[in-house]
C-alpha cells in the first residue's frame, strides 16, 4: 500500500531517495482516524482542520461516491494551496480568480446518475459545500493534506489497510440500516466484525457510532456492549468533556445534516477499546450459550 | 464401476485407513485387507427438507403467532425440488481423527452436521456413532483441541463443541467463537510457548490468527495470498511454521507467530505439464489469455527418519501428480521429485510408520488406491510392487458411469470471478 499517493505532504513516495531525518520521521506517520462508509466525506472535511497533524481516511464502497470525495478533497487542497498564508496580506486578483475557478470545480458534480445518489442528495450536498466555503476564503490548519479516501469494502478488507492497533478513532456514522432480519448479518456492526475493528483500534482508542434508526442503535449498542474488547463511554461524559469529535460525528456528515434539517432524532454510542486480556491456559467456555439441550442422536 | 474414494486418512500406526466414498465412511485394516468399520449417512435431503418444513409448520401453529395472525393455521406444503433445481449432493467434506485416535470426526451435507464416532477395534464395526451435531450453516473444516472439536462453516463462523458430551445442542443456541465475512476453508489450532491460537483461512485471501480460546482477540493476519486459501498445514516437525496454499501459483511458508512470510514455494512450472483444459476457467470467464488455474488440494509434511530432512508433499486439484520438496534447516525449499500417476489424485495421506504414501484416484479401471514407498537414502518415492486393488474392492458404491459420480473437483469453485 503506497500511502504517499494519499498524503503526499506527509509521506514521501517509496522510491524517493530523500533520506534526511525529517523525511524518515514523517514516513512513519500512519492513518489514525478511519471513517467507515464515509459517504460524501463531511466528517473528514470537518475534522481535518481540527487535527491538522493527524492522518484520516474515509472508506467507501461505492465507486462514484469515492470518486466524488476524492475530487472534493483534491479541490480543497488546491484552493488552500492558492490562498495566501494567514499573514500574507491581500489576495492578488490573479489568485482570487484562480480560487474562484477551483471552487467552481469543487462544486461541480462528478457523480454520474446512479441508483442511491438522488438529485436531492446532490443538491443538499451543494448546500453543505456552501457552508464549507470558509475553506475557500482563508487558510485552514493542515490545508486538507491530512485527509483522503479509499474505495474498499470495509467489512472485508479493513486489515489489509491498517495494522494492529494503528487507529485511535474509528467512525460508523449513519450506517445502512438493513432492516430485514435476514439482512442483519450484512450490518456493519456484528460480533464477528467487532473483532476486526478491535484489531485495528488501539487500546484506549474510541469507536463512534451515530444513527437516526433506533432499531439499529439498539442493535449496535447490544453487540458492542456484549463484546469483551469494548467498554461503553456514556455519551454525556464525552460531551461534557467537550469531545470535539463526537459533536462533529453527530452533525457534520451529510446524513447527519439531513437528519438535522428534518428534525429527526439521533443516537450516539461510543466505546473505548479495552486492553486485550492476558493469554493463559483457561477452560473454554465458548460454544454453548444457553443450556437448553435437545436430544437427537 | 466403482465410485472413487474421496478422502483418506490413516492412523499413526499405519494399520487403519479411514476413507469416504459418497455418503459412506469406511475403515480398512491394511494388515488384513479387511473392512473393519462402516457408516452410511442414511439421511437424505428430502428428510432434511421435511424436517425444516415441519419446524416451520410448528412455528406457524404456535398459539402466540396465531393470535396475531388471521387465525387459520396454514398447512405448509413440503416442496419437492423441481426438474431445474440444482442437485444437492451428500458430501462428506472433512474427515479427521482426534489426537488420541479414539474418535473420528466427519461432516455431512444432508443436515449440515458434524458426526462424531468412537473407534473401538474390538467391535465388529469399529465405528460407533456417538453424536450427530447439526449446525445452521454447512461445516467445511475441522480441527481438534484436546477435548473440543473446532468446526468452521460456510458462513465464515467457527464453533467449538465438546467431544465427550453426547448431548446434541440445538444449533440455534450455538454461538460462534469467531467469524470471517467469507466462507472458511480451513482451520487449525496451534500453540506457541504454551499459549494457544486458532488459524483460519477463507475464500478471500485472508489467513487470520486469533487467540484461543478467547478468539475475539485477533493476533494478526498473514498477507501473502491473492486468491482463496484452501489448505493450512502446520508441520509436526516444527509447529512454529505454517504452510498455506489455495488458488495461487505458489504456497506460502510462514513463521505464523511472528507473522513473517519466510518463502514462497512456486508450483506453476512444476505442475504445468499436468494441467489440462479442465483447469481453464468456466467458459463465460474464459479469455484468450486465461491461464490454467492451480488449486491446492492437500499439503503434507514428514521427516526422513534417517537423515532428519523435512519433506513437503503437495497435491494440486485434478492432476495426475504429487510434488515433493525438501525444507532444509535454513527453511529454503527445493524440489525433489514429481510423482506421476496414471489417474488424477483425489487425496493422499502419508504413513510415517511404514514410509508409505497412499493416494486415492479417479480411475476408470478400479485402481482406486496407489501406494508409494519413501526411500530414506535417495529421498524419493517409488511405487510398491503389491497393488491395493483388493482393498479398493471393499468400496461398496457401484455406479454405472462417471455421470453417477459426485463432483470430485470443487476446490477451484472457491475462486472468485466477478471482480476480475
Ligand atoms: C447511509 S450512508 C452514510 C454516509 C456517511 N457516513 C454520512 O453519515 O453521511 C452509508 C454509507 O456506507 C457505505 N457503505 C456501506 N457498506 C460499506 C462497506 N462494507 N464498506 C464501505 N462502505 C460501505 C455506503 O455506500 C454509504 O455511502
Amino acid at each position: 500500500m503506497d500511502w504517499s499517493v494519499h498524503f503526499p505532504k506527509f509521506i514521501p513516495p517509496p522510491s524517493s531517495a530523500i533520506t534526511t531525518d525529517s523525511a524518515s520521521a514523517t514516513a512513519t506517520r500512519r492513518v489514525e482516524f478511519a471513517d467507515i462508509g464515509c459517504g460524501f466525506g463531511g466528517l473528514l472535511t470537518a475534522l481535518a482542520p481540527q487535527f491538522p497533524d493527524t492522518l484520516m481516511l474515509g472508506m467507501e464502497i461505492r465507486m462514484s461516491v469515492t470518486a466524488y470525495v476524492d475530487a472534493r478533497i483534491k479541490a480543497l487542497r488546491q484552493i488552500q494551496g492558492l490562498l495566501p498564508s494567514v499573514d500574507g496580506g491581500e489576495m492578488s486578483q490573479v489568485v482570487r480568480e484562480a480560487v474562484k475557478e477551483a471552487a467552481g470545480a469543487e462544486g461541480e458534480d462528478p457523480l454520474p446518475a446512479e441508483a442511491g445518489v438522488s438529485a436531492e442528495d446532490v443538491a443538499e450536498d451543494r448546500r453543505e459545500e456552501a457552508e464549507n466555503r470558509r475553506a475557500t476564503r482563508e487558510k485552514v490548519p493542515g490545508e486538507f493534506q491530512n485527509v483522503s479516501v479509499i474505495r474498499a469494502n470495509a467489512m472485508k478488507h479493513l486489515p489489509n489497510f491498517f495494522e494492529k492497533g494503528q487507529l485511535t478513532k474509528i467512525f460508523f456514522l449513519f450506517p445502512d440500516p438493513h432492516f430485514k432480519r435476514s439482512k442483519h448479518k450484512a450490518r456493519i456492526i456484528t460480533t464477528t466484525l467487532l473483532a476486526e475493528y478491535a484489531y485495528v483500534l488501539r487500546p484506549g482508542g474510541i469507536l463512534y457510532t451515530v444513527t437516526d434508526v433506533k432499531d439499529l442503535h439498539d442493535w449496535m449498542m447490544h453487540h458492542l456492549s456484549l463484546h469483551p474488547s469494548f467498554e461503553y463511554i456514556p455519551t454525556e461524559t464525552l460531551l461534557d468533556a467537550g469531545d470535539p469529535v463526537l459533536k462533529s460525528a453527530m452533525t457534520s456528515t451529510e446524513e447527519g445534516m439531513k437528519v438535522e434539517r428534518n428534525k429527526g432524532s439521533k443516537w450516539a454510542g461510543c466505546f473505548r477499546r479495552k486492553e486485550d486480556p492476558p493469554m493463559q491456559e483457561s477452560v473454554l467456555e465458548a460454544g454453548v450459550k444457553k443450556t437448553r439441550v435437545v436430544r437427537r442422536a | 464401476m466403482k465410485h472413487p474414494f474421496q478422502i483418506i486418512v490413516a492412523d499413526t500406526t499405519g494399520r487403519y485407513l479411514f476413507t469416504t466414498v459418497k455418503n459412506v465412511l469406511l475403515v480398512i485394516d491394511l494388515t488384513s485387507g479387511k473392512l473393519v468399520g462402516q457408516w452410511k449417512d442414511e439421511l437424505d435431503n428430502s428428510d432434511f427438507l421435511k424436517k425444516k418444513y415441519e419446524e416451520k409448520f410448528d412455528k406457524e401453529n404456535d398459539p402466540k403467532r396465531q393470535k396475531s395472525e388471521s387465525g387459520q393455521a396454514k398447512v405448509p406444503k413440503i416442496p419437492t425440488p423441481g426438474p431445474g433445481a440444482p442437485p444437492i449432493y451428500n458430501y462428506i467434506r472433512a474427515l479427521r481423527l482426534s489426537s488420541d485416535e479414539k474418535y473420528l470426526f466427519a461432516t455431512t451435507d444432508s443436515d449440515k452436521a458434524v458426526v462424531i464416532f468412537t473407534i473401538d477395534h474390538s467391535k465388529d464395526n469399529c465405528l460407533e456413532l456417538k453424536k450427530r451435531q447439526p449446525f445452521s450453516k454447512r461445516p467445511c473444516a475441522l480441527s481438534v483441541d484436546e477435548d473440543r472439536l473446532v468446526v468452521a462453516d460456510k458462513f465464515g463462523d467457527v464453533y467449538s463443541i465438546a467431544i465427550e458430551d453426547d448431548q446434541v445442542v440445538n444449533e440455534k443456541e450455538l454461538t460462534p467463537i469467531l467469524g470471517h465475512v467469507s466462507m472458511l476453508s480451513d482451520v487449525a489450532i496451534v500453540s506457541n510457548d504454551k499459549k494457544k491460537f486458532i488459524i483460519t483461512g477463507d475464500r478471500d485471501e485472508h489467513i487470520r490468527i486469533s487467540n484461543y480460546p478467547k478468539s475475539f482477540v485477533i493476533k494478526n493476519f498473514l498477507f501473502g495470498h491473492h486468491e482463496f486459501v484452501s489448505c493450512l498445514h502446520v508441520p509436526n516437525f516444527d509447529q512454529s511454521l505454517l504452510i498455506s496454499g489455495g488458488g495461487d501459483d505458489y504456497l506460502c511458508l510462514w513463521r505464523w507467530y511472528e507473522g513473517q512470510l519466510v518463502a514462497k514455494i512456486e508450483l506453476r512450472e512444476l505442475i504445468a505439464p499436468f494441467l489440462t483444459d479442465s483447469h481453464l476457467p468456466p467458459e463465460r470467464f474464459l479469455t484468450e489469455t486465461s491461464p490454467k488455474e492451480i488449486s491446492v488440494a492437500r499439503i503434507l509434511t514428514f521427516t526422513n527418519k534417517k537423515t532428519g530432512l523435512n519433506i513437503l508433499v503437495v497435491l494440486c486439484e485434478q492432476t495426475k501428480a504429487v510434488l515433493l520438496f525438501e525444507i532444509d534447516a535454513k527453511l529454503s525449499v527445493r524440489h525433489l521429485q514429481t510423482i506421476s500417476y496414471e489417474d488424477n489424485v483425489l487425496d493422499m495421506c502419508y504413513i510415517e510408520a511404514t514410509n508409505t504414501l497412499i493416494s486415492a484416484h479417479d480411475s476408470d479401471k478400479n485402481q482406486l488406491f496407489q501406494q508409494q514407498k519413501f526411500d530414506e537414502e535417495t529421498n524419493n518415492f517409488t511405487p510398491t510392487t503389491e497393488t491395493m486393488d483388493a482393498v479398493a474392492e471393499l468400496n461398496p458404491i457401484d455406479v454405472n458411469s462417471r455421470n453417477d459420480f459426485l463432483p470430485l473437483y470443487y476446490i477451484n469453485t472457491l475462486r472468485k470471478r466477478s471482480e476480475h
